[in-house]
């Protein structure tokens, strides 16, 4: 009941290098990493937390506040490089980057659908992620974009395909000393598209569900696809079977159709305050349907 | 819970406060630096009666701690006039009649002066995108809408 | 040129635009604590003991029931005072001894700071003895259901309360069984309206400082000050002239401080006990379970001739008003009002009308008093009866419409007048013809995946509660206006401007009369100390009746100006003339005919002080004898996509009557503001809550898994009272400028201020069923029910067709 203040008892460590941040989160209890807080804060006022002693601001780590494109292989890049985020860098700053909206155009979007402005203005890719929230809508294009992020802790650092990093609600990979400390979009080829939707009950809001559709092409086949769906599952759903299965396949108002019925079969989705099980069932489809249109016009193919 | 002295430059005044680590922007602002322009209205990111600028970015402050801000440049509502000079904005808010129970304002100001000073020609449907995160329950927004177009539209000299 | 009809900048509008615009929770007071709540945590539970040792320890200052007893006694009151006593239902305490609805505040603790306050009141025990709730309006009449109440007071008297039933109330006219058999078909139907939230964006607070005379001085979240000050009078037993309300500018209000917030007795409570000033802010959290809008169920029977003549009506209500009364009795009546006054139903009325207390947050008025309900009620059904007979429904509510020289319910049966200005037809004849109401087709006419609709639907509602006879309402206002020795003049009113500029529209009638320029106009901050009665600005009766009341206190004063004039020029007052000079910036009065022979008002003003005849001014009280509707019509038109459910809308044109307009863009604010509320009751807004627990468990509709992060307690708000769950349109949802479209009708009420009447509420009332007539004509499905959300038609969509 006491959105007006906050009372939990922690204190709050600002380190200003990655090697101090790992240290306190292997050598202390209950730490939190603080990156936007807009969520957080908000769980903590709200006490739908578990207790926490310290909070810890990755902000003043200098290091961390990037996005842009980079040839390090170590981010788990691909032949054509990737695009890197760092974990402060804000929805926003990630959202007006050039290169970001040119090469991950659904990325783009995913992120301005999310919240308003003043909150992505503090809120991060990174902390969207860790949040590890079935809605959580950076992830979705991140998933159909074969995104993968780089954990550290001071025993060293590994690459987790995001699809692998959720294990359900607010559960992740991530060990108590690690820490999410890339974020890399592999750049896409030429000849691929990608889309993302997004219904929910007013336009700022939490989607009542979410999908994302990555698609290459070869000629009038699909060469790959990656479909992934948000507010749908425990996590953030990467629909990997019915994706793959779409490779070597002609692209054609059946196959969409076809598609689409086969996700909204597969699909158990829950009620909550939001929408209801039904309504995510029913118009799975319809944004299956959709996505993949989209995605395989901005792939430069044609339907008809 | 940890103590901070942290330093704040607040509508072009440098501020130096010792804060608790719990303490949140909103209130230092309010209850320790007397501007009350910004107001609480939810507490929890939705409403946006608490905007802030940071810089020319805005900013909830309600999700903020204030220790966060150490360093910040800050304007809130009532640093936006100079003087008796409104600014564009909210001068088309007056001319506009665009202000009813006027609890949404100050952060519907601080939104709409942040937008304009990133776009001086903001389309109707980019205001509306950038003002989604400001509830008014009063007004229904069209005199708010119609207010940052005029005010565009004066700053590039129309 | 007159002021009024003109658009200036509102008077508050620079404060409010810098953040200098003072509101409740803005007052600081050196030395001030900081209050919050303990609520109960079960619905339904006595309260046995509270142990506060514990915080009193950490130096709070605590308020529980036995700190509210007066000579053992605890004052038994009704948060609403706008009522006569004999018709005000009294069930409430400041702090209860039982819980009646989840996170009532049973007790109150102050400290230094908001932290150490809510640190404290975790340190307070308390011992229930937990009762079964209920939470079904219709359950909660069943035998053997928990009883909310034995007993509680109709004005002096003691009144049993039987199956939780707080208030029925049976009105008729005419004989409604002759009306049906003279009709050639009856339809009947039922309807259904959710509870809402007011989320006006102040949550509601309170700050009280103790004086050293033993009084109070207040300030609170209010639409009434002097209904505050009478309210805490007689919870604290303070002589009147000890307690003080500012006038504070309130960040909306809806309705949802009509009555005395429950903040604030306790604030005031707690302070006089403290002997310190105490602020009560409460989380937008606290203020979900604090007041929300009536629900209604309704059953509707008309009775129809193949001509088009409505022959009789019968309307039945129940409605579920939560765990106190704030005010049931009169809402019924005004249902009942609302209802009768649309159409004339050849005369032939019926209403029947239950409220009943349940285990939920308690119910008051949100804008509209019962009205949108009732409206959404009878406008579905004109547009069924139309439809089912093949009626234009434009031409049907022409034939049976209620308009000049008949009657009008303004606030329940008691409060009637006589229509003299009416706009009805004006809007109907033109909206069509601007909308295309013509081309607007058939349901079964249209395709494709996003069908577009038309739907209209009229409203009204009332402007004040006055009336040639006192009713059960209370209404008159009062003013002093003053001219200063410059000329310039202080009005002094009690009336409270929630927003839609009622204070500019009481400084644009004094100036007007007394011809000063309207920058020379100033509206004086005051107290209760220092204005007469001003019974609440509810009821659409700001301008109607608080400028009413300014208006003839002008008078008064423009009588002595002239008076004083005479006798400075040697003439007859009636000889006389006063005009505004604006190249002087003041009022001159001259001689009829005579320009050259001239005193500004001053001048006058100054010569009589000089002379001590004393101050040119007036203080007075007025009702208005009548309370004329203010109509309105509104023509939306939908989108509604058949294969996700969205709907939006890409259009609407909203005509308002409110006589003569005295503020133009502030009128078309209020028609639009209201507009963007009506779309969210329409299509957004519902408070559901977890009724697990309750008097007879019932298989949940769906046997889904309900996901939430957080358990939801019995009787919980399944959003927790959080805004971000609770969906309110943002400027996104609004449709673009240029189609929103607003409209004035060309009316002038004889008996209002310069022809004025009022607006704010009518600009709901008839949003909701032009919505969802909207809806059906795009595709041929009728809801009966709110919110008509996506999930709602497309499960209606998908159900048609396989039908
Ligand atoms: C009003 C409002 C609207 C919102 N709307 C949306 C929406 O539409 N869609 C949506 O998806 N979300 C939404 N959110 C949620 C939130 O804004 C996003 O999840 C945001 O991206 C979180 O980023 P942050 O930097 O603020 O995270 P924080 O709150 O700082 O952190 C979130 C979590 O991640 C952890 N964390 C952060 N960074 C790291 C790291 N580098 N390594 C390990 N753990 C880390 C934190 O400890 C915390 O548990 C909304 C929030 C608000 C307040
Ligand atoms: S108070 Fe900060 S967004 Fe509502
Ligand atoms: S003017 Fe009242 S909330 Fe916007």
């Amino acid at each position: 009941m006491g959105s007006r203040i906050l009372l939990s008892d922690f204190a709050y460590l600002a380190p200003t290098t990655l090697a101090e941040a790992l240290q306190i989160l292997a050598e202390k209890q209950a730490v939190k990493i603080l990156a936007g807080g807009t969520d957080l804060l908000l769980r903590m006022k709200l006490g739908t937390i578990s207790h926490v002693d310290y909070v810890m601001d990755i902000k003043h780590i200098k290091e961390l506040n990037y996005a842009c494109l980079c040839d390090e292989k170590q981010c788990g890049s691909t032949a054509n490089g990737a695009f890197c985020i760092g974990p402060t860098a804000t929805l926003n700053q990630i959202a007006k980057n050039g290169d970001l909206s040119r090469l991950f155009p659904a990325q783009r979007e995913a992120i301005l659908a999310m919240a308003a402005t003043s909150v992505r203005n503090r809120g991060t890719m990174a902390g969207n992620i860790c949040n590890a929230s079935p809605v959580a809508d950076s992830a979705i294009p991140a998933i159909c974009y074969g995104a993968a992020l780089t954990l550290q802790s001071r025993r060293g650092k590994r690459i987790v395909a995001l699809e692998d990093f959720f294990r359900g609600p607010g559960e992740t990979e991530l060990e108590k000393d690690e820490m999410l400390v890339n974020i890399a979009l592999p750049v896409p080829p030429a000849d691929s598209g990608a889309a993302f939707i997004k219904k929910s009950r007013v336009k700022p809001d939490i989607a009542k569900i979410s999908l994302g559709v990555f698609i290459e092409r070869d000629g009038t086949l699909i060469k790959r696809c990656r479909i992934a769906m948000g507010s749908v599952a425990p996590l953030p759903l990467y629909v990997q079977k019915i994706s793959e299965g779409l490779a070597g396949l002609e692209m054609n108002e059946q196959l969409i159709a076809k598609t689409a019925q086969m996700v909204k079969a597969a699909l158990k989705p829950i009620s909550d305050l939001r929408t209801n099980q039904e309504y995510r069932r029913a118009i799975s489809s319809v944004l299956v349907e959709e996505g993949l249109r989209l995605a395989w016009r901005n792939a430069g193919g044609e339907l008809k | 819970m940890s103590k901070h002295l942290i330093h704040l430059t607040v509508n072009g005044k440098e501020h130096e406060l010792t804060v608790a680590s719990n303490e949140l922007l909103l209130n230092v602002l309010r209850d320790r630096l007397y501007l009350t322009g910004s107001k609480y209205g939810c507490g929890v990111g939705d409403c946006g009666a608490c905007s802030i600028l940071h810089g020319d970015e805005s900013v909830l402050s309600c999700l903020v701690l204030a220790v966060e801000a150490d360093g910040w440049d800050i304007t809130t509502v009532e640093g936006l006039a100079d003087g008796d000079q409104l600014n564009p904005v909210q001068q088309a808010f007056l001319d506009n009649s665009a202000v009813q129970c006027g609890f949404c304002v100050p952060g519907m100001v601080i939104t709409s002066t942040a937008l304009l000073r990133e776009n001086d020609d903001p389309s109707e449907a980019e205001i509306k995108d950038y003002l989604r995160g400001n509830y008014c329950r009063c007004t229904g927004y069209v005199a708010m809408i119609k207010s940052v177009m005029d005010a565009a539209a004066k700053m590039r000299g129309e | 040129m007159t002021v009024i009809g003109t658009d200036v900048a509102r008077l508050d509008g620079i404060a409010k635009l810098t953040g200098k615009q003072q509101y409740t929770g803005d007052i600081l007071i050196p030395g001030m604590m900081h209050a919050v709540l303990l609520r109960s945590p079960h619905p339904h539970a006595e309260i046995i003991k509270i142990d506060t040792s514990e915080a009193e320890k950490m130096g709070a200052v605590c308020l529980t029931y036995d700190d509210i007893l007066i000579n053992g006694q605890a004052v038994v009151y009704n948060e609403r005072s706008v009522s006569v006593p004999a018709a005000t239902y009294r069930d409430r305490t400041i702090l209860p001894n039982k819980a009646r609805h989840l996170y009532e505040p049973i007790a109150a603790v102050a400290a230094d700071t908001e932290e150490l306050a809510y640190k404290a009141l975790q340190a307070v025990k308390v011992e229930y003895r937990v009762l079964q709730p209920v939470y079904d309006p219709q359950e909660a009449m069943e035998e053997g259901a928990p009883q909310l109440y034995d007993k509680v007071y109709l004005g002096d008297k003691e009144v049993d309360i039987c199956n939780n039933i707080g208030v029925s109330r049976n009105i008729s006219q005419g004989d409604v069984e002759a009306g049906f058999a003279r009709a050639d078909r009856i339809f009947e139907q039922d309807f259904e309206l959710p509870r809402i939230y007011h989320a006006q964006l102040e949550t509601k607070g309170c700050v009280v400082a103790p004086e050293p005379d033993g009084g109070i001085t207040v300030w609170a979240t209010a639409q009434s000050i002097h209904g505050n000050r009478q309210l805490l009078g007689r919870a604290l037993n303070l002589p009147l002239s000890k307690i003080n309300v500012k006038k504070i500018a309130i960040g909306g209000a809806f309705g949802s401080s009509i009555q005395v917030n429950t903040v604030t007795p306790i604030c005031a409570a707690l302070a006089l006990k403290a002997r310190r000033p105490v602020k009560l802010i409460s989380s937008r959290e606290e203020d979900f379970y604090s007041h929300q809008k009536y629900p209604v169920r309704f059953h509707v029977k008309m009775g129809v001739t193949n001509e088009g003549m409505i022959t009789a009506a019968e309307l039945s209500a129940l409605v579920d008003f939560g765990a106190h009364q704030v005010q049931p009795l009169p809402f019924l009546g005004c249902v009942a009002g609302w209802f009768a006054s649309l159409y004339q139903y050849g005369g032939n009325i019926g209403f029947h009308g239950t409220a009943v207390y349940t285990n939920k947050t308690p119910c008051c008025a949100m804008q509209g008093y019962g009205n949108p309900q009732t409206n959404f009620a009878i406008e579905s059904m004109i547009d069924i009866i139309s439809g089912e007979m093949g009626f234009d429904a434009i031409e049907f509510r022409l034939k049976n419409y209620r308009g000049v020289g008949h009657e009008f319910w303004g606030q329940g049966p008691t409060i009637r007048t006589i229509i003299k200005s009416c706009g009805v037809e004006e809007s109907l004849l033109k909206g069509r013809e601007i909308m295309g109401w013509s081309g607007r087709g058939r349901h079964t006419d249209k395709q494709g995946r996003i069908r577009h609709g038309l739907g209209v639907a009229r409203g009204f509602h009332t402007s004040g509660t006055g009336g040639p006879k006192e009713g059960e309402v209370i209404d008159y206002s009062s003013a002093f206006i003053k001219i200063n020795e410059d000329g310039s003049v202080d009005v002094v009113t009690p009336v409270m401007d929630l927003g839609g500029g009622t204070w500019d529209a009481i400084a644009k009638f004094v100036s007007e009369v007394l011809q000063v320029p309207l920058q020379r106009v100033g509206l004086s901050p005051t107290d209760t100390k220092s204005t007469a009665y001003d019974v609440c600005t509810h009821a659409t009766r700001g301008v109607y009746c608080g400028g009413g009341a300014a208006y003839h206190v002008a008078l008064e004063v423009r009588k002595k100006l002239l008076e004083t004039a005479g006798r400075l020029l040697n003439e007859h007052a009636e000889n006389l003339e006063l005009v505004r000079d604006d190249d002087l910036g003041q009022g001159v009065v001259y001689v009829k005919g005579l320009r050259d022979n001239q005193m500004t008002v001053g001048e006058i003003a100054r010569q009589a002080q000089i002379n001590s005849w004393g101050t040119l001014q007036y203080a007075g009280s007025y009702r208005q004898k009548n309370c004329p509707p203010c109509f309105t019509t509104h023509f939306v038109e939908v989108a509604v996509d058949t294969l996700t459910g969205e709907i939006t809308i890409p259009k609407v044109l909203i005509y308002g009557d409110c006589g003569t307009v005295v503020n133009p863009e502030l009128f078309g604010g209020q028609l639009i503001g209201s507009f963007g509320r009506g779309m969210a009751y329409t299509l957004y807004e519902n408070l559901t809550m977890n009724e697990e627990g309750g008097f007879t468990t019932k298989p949940q509709a769906a046997s889904e898994p309900i996901y939430t992060s957080q358990p939801v307690k019995d009787g919980e708000l399944l959003n927790h009272g959080a805004l971000a769950d609770y969906k309110l349109p943002t400027s996104s949802e609004m449709p673009l400028i240029e189609n929103v479209l607003v409209r004035h009708t060309d009316t002038y009420e004889p008996t209002g201020p310069f022809g004025a009447k009022g607006i704010a509420e009518s600009a709901i009332a008839s949003v909701q069923a032009a919505i969802a007539n909207a809806i059906y004509n795009a595709i041929g499905i009728r809801f009966y029910r709110l919110p008509i959300t996506p999930e709602i038609v497309l499960q209606a969509i998908q159900k048609k067709a396989v039908k």
